[in-house]
């Protein structure tokens, strides 16, 4: 006790120097503490309470510093504290719902803090009581539903999310957080996607609501079920998706803003020394503005839509200039012809810049995975890359995801980030041309393969990179797509990537088995040499195949060695070696066949060195004696599923954004300056 | 005579005997504007003066003027009756009561008016007789309707005829809808006057007629003096028509339900607020989700025809009465006219970006944006049949090529409909409602099962049993067609390979040839149709390739809306900042001249594209479908025009090769006698199309008569006709060389046949009209001379020869192509 007046005395002596005088809040919160009924004394104790500005410290050190003792004594009162914030809330005097709201975060944060051990049932018992909670959560929940959804104040409303994202962040693992039980049961998904789907309420609340759900999906995900999560995969409202996409949207455009600004500032200092720039130019100083740990929760919510609402995926093609589109807001009250006719007829005017270039939630999406996976040091990058190329996979298996991407119709410029690496010049960003949104996805994928060729080897990156070329192109199969990509940067970047492995074989395996991405990156040269005719655009991107693999054929030979011998000795990777020879036959007759007629070719003309032309000539001339063995199942693959292979990996990310939330939201939300100003003003 | 306080009903009386008429005779009895709807005759007065008038005309027909209409009606009836032996049409009682009007008001109103008794001095009755006959006879047709209200000075005649149109097929007037108009506008009063009844009956029926009018109006307004134009006559009646008081008659007569129901403006205007549906306020989108997936429910499988509005509808039109007392701005032309106006506002803007690409990226997502507004009670009126329009899908709209405005192509999905006015707007279906089906049931991960689902919540439907058939999903599923190409076992492996290669039970190795793969590739390369290689500074060549058919079958599969038997695809060029009305009077002539050639059986192929003048800067053109630019060809394909047959069609002697070289010749010969006859100039490549059949179709007759670009005395060569076409006809002393002259001397004897009907339209259009195509005071005698009244056929066979010789051998038209090369980098 002594302790905590004290702390009480030094809060005050920075405002008020001398006396210990304490706030008139404060000695009510002590008589809340007392064993007695504060009522007792003072029927309109409460009243009073929720006009006096909250002391949030004070209040939630003293929750901390009960004892266990004390708890039983004053539970009573913390309940009734409870049930009258909770009462508050229904207040028409917004004062009292503002500090109702407060005093209800510190009461949440108090009691966690105190009782990080306790499990989740002894906290509901000390706050709500164990026989009263479902009334209270109940209560509660619709309170703030209908704060959330009503005329009121959009700051308070803020507010509401704020405390929101505080019951939901006061846990490490949101699944221990057994307050939620009672969120889940009193859905407050209609309120997220209300918020959503207008424009003025989602340019202000939209981030806390993306945050919010996102994290809500996440509680108990695997092990019961979470209303949120069907609830998420069947919302079908456009303007709500579309909402939601324009959300993430802005944050992953911000930051992309953000990351480009810095990368212009320095470049223009250490123009001179460009050369000598490698890699990480940024991770030094960590900037807190490019974190990209803020991005984390916005990430996940990316991945949630779109792993589990399959509509969202139309949103992601959806394309608009980089401004907020309104979505015709109709006041739902009258129902009048012309208000239909109001939004046509102020059709909202898009800025007229010509450097403008239309975007849409997919190539923004591109441009930050871009610059997230140059640098997957740090860990959250590392998770951060991960995720991202997670969304991409679930993006390249949805059908109707490929069918936009694939569209000849929707050509885009997309900008990629690219490492500066010493051994190539920065690509001029002006030469990019137009082309399908796939060709960029591609390039991404080709621009990681060369990028992350390291020691600390990022094999669950390149497995998921080499998974997703893959999916594409069992699409483009499949529909007969011929794509007019540059195969050739494709081929060439993952014939180094073999090229790698086997340089690196003794490291690598000690940590990783290189086979299993030695075979998805060989059955990628099956996929070419035996279904080709199906998805090449030319009849010379055909030749040009089997050109490279004659070019590279010490690659072939020297992985086809090594996965013999180890295959052929009895260990560990015994199985997953013998896989690779297997796939690897058709490479091999490729390269026996065409080598002794190309090196007699060159014999016969006595030309020492052949040209590209030559080879490709001789190339043309031999097909028809090569006999190539069809494998089995190239065309198929592993359909994504986030259980049980995903869950740990989302486990821990939703802990870290659950941690970064808490600190955000305890840093910056609850000094009400501004709020207590704004209402002092309205009553 | 419940009514019988106003005009209407004392007409009604005339009618008796066919009340199923009322709205008809509502709606045209009051011809001189809004003003006069008030007006009123006391009932008995005015059968008292319709009996009088009826007598008279029994009695002595033919003695005084102003009843020559009346008098015709007799004749009418009998004409009218015995074509339409079924019982008395709607059209036949106007006529009816057309001239009884007239004539009550000059017994009623002003019986001793000067203008009155001058009409009846000046008419000779012997002339009239004679001209009567004509009026009565079958062969009377809109033409030559038109033909006397622009040449005959009598205004009998003129008000006959005003009141003749009234019993002609409404798409035959329509034809000569631009030609009313302009007389309308530039000719005097007493033309006007008989004019304007028809305009504002059929204003008062139909919304799209209005519209027309109105735009029309406007842009053939526009070349008066500004100060003339604001107290003219067709600025006074367009803002008459756009006021959007020419409603039907239904407020008057609204207690009589039949007339009543297919015109009441409260149906079109809670139409309005029925496209945006209750779910774009922001409800909670759980009941939103239901409410949505009851309405997908309905319209799967048995969805012929689109969901009907919400019952909201049905209450504010059974709520009408109330409505109808309301004075708020007209909604019954305005969703229209804002649907309009977007794709204009579409144009201005793209027009301030620099390039193409820009262009077409910002024109995609202005497109998106106005999706969000459609379904509406809006249309095409380039469409031949009645539809809403649905969806825009954006990704398909094309810039085209133009070097400083921004003229482009978007593609339009429509539901075709019974009729736009009262069929109701279908409902949005959201972008994604075609994969809408899949969410839950995927989701291995989300923790329980079915039997929890449709136990945990009773708002989720359940999806199980959810069976809608067009609900694509993934990959997996995907169903390809393609075409059979081979049966070899190895592309069989490579089309099935999922099904087969899995279930392999046999362990033997399958083996192919990579010779068979390579040469698979290079034979589906050739086997699918050719594309265009994508050009950002060319975006249309591309679209424009792409045949028709296929275009709309993979637009109908990628729209939420593509399951609806009624589904359309339509096209349309929005012209912002281009004059039209030069293209309209073409596109009347040749349509004119097509059923001239068909009448006199010559086999001439033309193609008039339907235009839209929506003001004097402004308007939309149908797009030729299925057709390319010779200068697209030849920049793609890198062949001359016959190596590009050969390629398309196959070698010469083939059937299709045959075919689409016959088609070239008879269109070459079609539009060589246009070119000819109209003076068509700037006939460079980029402004001639050649079809997937062979056909050429000219487009742009911005330079037509006595205009001509940039007055550089270019092209001075009859028409168009490089080596290159006759190459294709298979060279100047080839068999097809020799048809396609004789193709053109039939086609001008059949033209000159009937040259007046053609000579009209022009002559009509050129009263009052600054546009360069009449510049100078020659324009119609040298079109009339083209015809070549004077020669005798040998003589026009010689002169045919001459003109073709001469297009031949013309410097000129190569000239002018290296010119165009140069300026517009058009090959």
């Amino acid at each position: 006790m002594s302790q905590v007046e004290k702390r009480a005395g030094l809060l005050r002596r920075t405002s008020s120097s001398k006396k210990p005088l304490k706030e008139k809040v404060v000695l009510m919160y002590d008589e809340i503490f007392a064993k007695e009924d504060p009522a007792k004394n003072n029927p309109r104790f409460w009243d009073e309470l929720f006009l006096m500005k909250v002391n949030l410290e004070y209040l939630e050190s003293k929750l901390e510093s009960v004892d266990g003792e004390e708890v039983q004594r004053i539970q009573d009162n913390i309940n009734s504290l409870f049930h009258h914030c909770v009462q508050a809330l229904g207040e028409e005097h917004q004062i009292k719902v503002v500090n109702a709201l407060q005093t209800l975060c510190a009461l949440f944060r108090g009691v966690h803090q105190k009782n990080k051990s306790a499990s989740g049932f002894d906290i509901i018992n000390m706050l709500m009581g164990f026989d009263k909670a479902e009334q209270r959560m109940k209560d509660l929940m619709e309170r703030l539903d209908s704060l959330l959804c009503g005329d009121g104040s959009e700051s308070l409303k803020s507010l509401c999310l704020k405390l929101l994202l505080c019951l939901v962040t006061v846990t490490d693992n949101i699944s221990q957080n057994t307050i939620l039980e009672y969120v889940m049961i009193n859905s407050i998904f209609e309120a997220i996607l209300q918020i959503l789907s207008d424009v003025s309420s989602r340019g202000q609340h939209g981030y806390d609501a993306v945050v919010l759900l996102a994290l809500l999906v996440n509680y108990r995900k695997y092990e019961s079920v979470n209303p949120y999560i069907v609830k998420l995969s069947i919302v079908d409202d456009e303007p709500t998706l579309d909402g939601m996409g324009m959300v993430v949207h802005q944050a992953l455009t911000e930051y992309n803003r953000q990351y480009k600004d810095k990368e212009e500032e320095n470049q223009g200092g250490f123009f001179s020394t460009l050369t000598s720039m490698v890699g990480s130019m940024f991770i030094a100083d960590a900037d807190e503005k490019l974190s990209v740990q803020t991005n984390e929760a916005i990430l996940l919510a990316l991945y949630e839509a779109v792993h589990l609402n399959r509509n969202f995926i139309t949103v992601l093609a959806q394309s608009h200039p980089e401004i907020d589109i309104a979505t015709t807001p109709t006041p739902p009250t009258r129902p009048h012809p012309q208000h239909h006719l109001a939004p046509l007829m102020n059709n909202p005017e898009l800025p007229l810049d010509p450097n403008l270039q239309t975007s849409n939630l997919l190539i923004t999406f591109l441009k930050y995975a871009s610059i997230v996976m140059q640098d997957t040091k740090d860990e959250h990058r590392l998770n951060s890359a991960r995720l991202c190329l997670i969304i991409l996979t679930c993006i390249a298996e949805d059908q109707y995801a490929d069918a936009f991407l694939h569209d000849d119709n929707m050509n885009f410029r997309v900008n990629l980030h690219r490492m500066p690496m010493r051994h190539r010049k920065k690509a001029v960003d002006k030469n990019i041309p137009s082309r399908p949104l796939v060709c960029a996805v591609l390039d991404l994928m080709v621009e990681f393969i060369v990028t992350h060729m390291m020691k600390d080897f990022p094999m669950d990156l390149y497995l998921r990179c080499v998974q997703i070329i893959h999916k594409l192109l069992c699409y483009q199969k499949k529909c007969r797509i011929r794509l007019h990509y540059t195969w050739r940067e494709l081929w060439s970047a993952l014939i180094n990537l073999l090229k790698f492995l086997l340089s690196n074989e003794t490291t690598l395996l000690a940590k990783h088995n290189i086979f299993h991405l030695a075979l998805l990156v060989v059955n990628l040269f099956n996929m070419f040499i035996t279904y080709g005719d199906t998805f090449l655009p030319t009849s010379n991107s055909y030749d040009e195949l089997y050109y490279e693999i004659v070019r590279m054929h010490q690659v072939f030979d020297n992985l086809y060695c090594m996965v013999l011998r180890v295959s052929t000795n009895t260990g560990q990777w015994k199985e997953a070696a013998s896989k690779v020879t297997h796939a690897l036959v058709n490479v091999r007759a490729i390269i026996n066949h065409f080598n002794p007629k190309i090196e007699s070719y060159a014999a016969v003309n006595h030309i020492s060195q052949l040209s590209e032309e030559q080879v490709l000539e001789v190339v043309r001339s031999n097909y028809d004696t090569l006999t190539l063995k069809l494998q089995d199942g190239l065309d198929q693959f592993e359909r994504y599923s986030e259980q049980p292979k995903e869950a740990a990996f989302f486990k821990e990310l939703v802990r870290s954004i659950s941690l970064n939330v808490r600190k955000n939201v305890s840093l910056n939300t609850l000094s009400q300056d501004v709020l207590l100003k704004e209402f002092s003003t309205i009553s | 005579m419940r009514e019988g306080r106003h005009v209407t009903s004392s007409l009604h009386t005339c009618t008796d005997e066919q009340p199923v008429s009322l709205s008809n005779i509502h709606s045209q009895c009051v011809n001189e504007g809004p003003g006069e709807l008030s007006l009123v005759i006391d009932a008995e007065v005015a059968q008292r003066a319709c009996q009088e008038v009826l007598q008279k005309v029994r009695k002595s027909i033919f003695t005084i003027a102003s009843v020559l209409p009346l008098s015709l009606l007799q004749v009418e009836v009998d004409v009218g009756g015995s074509q339409n032996g079924a019982g008395p049409e709607p059209a036949l009682s106007v006529t009816i009561v057309k001239p009884a009007q007239i004539q009550i008001r000059e017994v009623e109103d002003d019986p001793g008016s000067v203008k009155s008794a001058r009409r009846r001095q000046r008419h000779n009755p012997s002339k009239q007789s004679w001209l009567l006959r004509l009026f009565e006879s079958k062969l009377f047709d809109v033409s030559m309707a038109i033909s006397y209200l622009h040449n005959s000075k009598e205004p009998g005649v003129q008000a006959y005829i005003g009141n003749r149109l009234f019993s002609f097929p409404h798409d035959d007037v329509d034809f000569y809808l631009p030609q009313l108009l302009n007389m309308y506008i530039h000719m005097d009063e007493d033309v006007g006057d008989a004019i304007k009844p028809y305009v504002v009956h059929r204003c008062r029926q139909s919304i799209s007629f209005s519209l027309q009018c109105a735009w029309l109006l406007g842009a053939y307004s526009s070349d008066m003096h500004i100060s003339t134009q604001r107290h003219s006559r067709g600025t006074k009646l367009r803002k008459l028509i756009l006021s959007d008081e020419l409603k039907p008659a239904g407020a008057r007569a609204r207690r009589d339900p039949l007339a009543l129901t297919p015109f009441c403006p409260a149906v079109s205007g809670s139409g309005e607020h029925g496209l945006s549906p209750s779910k774009r306020t922001h409800q909670r989108s759980k009941s939103d989700a239901t409410v949505s997936i009851s309405l997908s429910s309905n319209l799967k499988r048995t969805a012929s025809n689109p969901k009907v509005e919400s019952s909201q509808d049905e209450d504010s039109s059974s709520s009408s009465d109330s409505l109808e007392f309301e004075t708020g701005p007209p909604v019954r032309l305005a969703p229209q006219r804002e649907f309009i106006k977007s794709l204009m506002g579409i144009g201005k803007r793209l027009a301030t970006l620099p390039t193409k690409e820009q262009k077409t990226q910002r024109l995609i997502s202005e497109l998106s944006l106005l999706n969000h507004k459609l379904p509406a009670r809006v249309w095409l009126p380039t469409a031949a049949f009645d539809h809403h329009v649905v969806r825009v899908p954006h990704t398909q709209a094309v810039v085209l090529n133009s070097k400083d405005k921004a003229p482009y192509l978007i593609y339009v999905e429509v539901l075709e409909c019974e009729n736009f006015e009262t069929s109701s707007v279908p409902i949005r279906i959201p972008e994604n409602r075609i994969r809408s089906t899949r969410s839950v049931e995927n989701l291995p991960d989300c923790g329980m099962t079915a039997e929890q689902r449709a136990g945990s919540f009773s708002t989720v439907p359940n999806y199980d049993n959810d069976d809608e058939a067009w609900s694509v999903d993934d990959i997996g599923e995907l169903q390809v067609e393609l075409p059979e190409l081979h049966t070899n076992s190895c592309d069989n492996i490579s089309q099935f390979s999922v099904d087969s290669i899995t279930s392999l039970e046999s362990k033997e190795p399958v083996f192919i040839a990579a010779g068979d793969i390579r040469r698979r590739l290079s034979e589906q390369l050739a086997q699918t149709p050719t594309t265009f290689k994508r050009d950002p500074e060319d975006p249309s060549a591309v679209a424009l390739k792409e045949p028709w058919e296929e275009k709309v079958r993979r637009i109908r599969e990628g729209s939420p809306y593509g399951h609806l038997p009624n589904w359309r695809l339509l096209s349309v060029i929005v012209k912002c900042g281009d004059d039209l009305r030069q293209e309209l009077l073409a596109f009347q002539v040749l349509q004119q001249l097509q059923s001239i050639w068909e009448q006199e059986r010559v086999p001439l192929w033309i193609k008039p594209y339907k235009i839209l003048v929506l003001s004097a800067d402004s308007g939309m053109i149908e797009p030729v479908v299925n057709a390319v630019s010779l200068h697209q060809v030849k920049k793609h394909s890198q062949l001359s025009l016959l190596d590009y047959f050969l390629q398309e069609h196959g070698s010469p002697t083939t059937e299709a090769f045959l075919s689409a070289q016959r088609n070239f010749v008879q269109s070459c010969a079609g539009y060589s006698l246009i070119c000819y006859l109209l003076q068509v100039k700037d006939r460079h490549n980029g402004n001639i199309l050649l079809d997937a059949e062979g056909h050429i179709i000219h487009i742009d007759f911005g330079f037509i008569l006595s205009s001509s670009p940039k007055n550089l005395g270019f092209e001075t060569s009859a028409f168009k006709l490089t080596t290159e076409f006759v190459d294709v006809m298979g060279g100047p002393d080839g068999d097809m060389f020799n048809y396609y002259k004789m193709l053109m001397l039939q086609g001008l004897i059949a033209a000159r046949k009937h040259m007046d009907r053609v000579l009209q339209i022009v002559e009509i259009m050129q009263q009052g009209s600054q546009l360069p195509c009449f510049h100078g005071s020659s324009t119609m005698r040298g079109l009339k001379e083209r015809f070549h009244m004077s020669l005798t056929e040998e003589q026009l066979q010689l002169l045919v020869d001459q003109l073709v010789d001469g297009s031949m051998r013309s410097l000129t038209t190569k000239l002018y192509d290296g010119f165009q090369y140069l300026t517009n980098g058009i090959m």
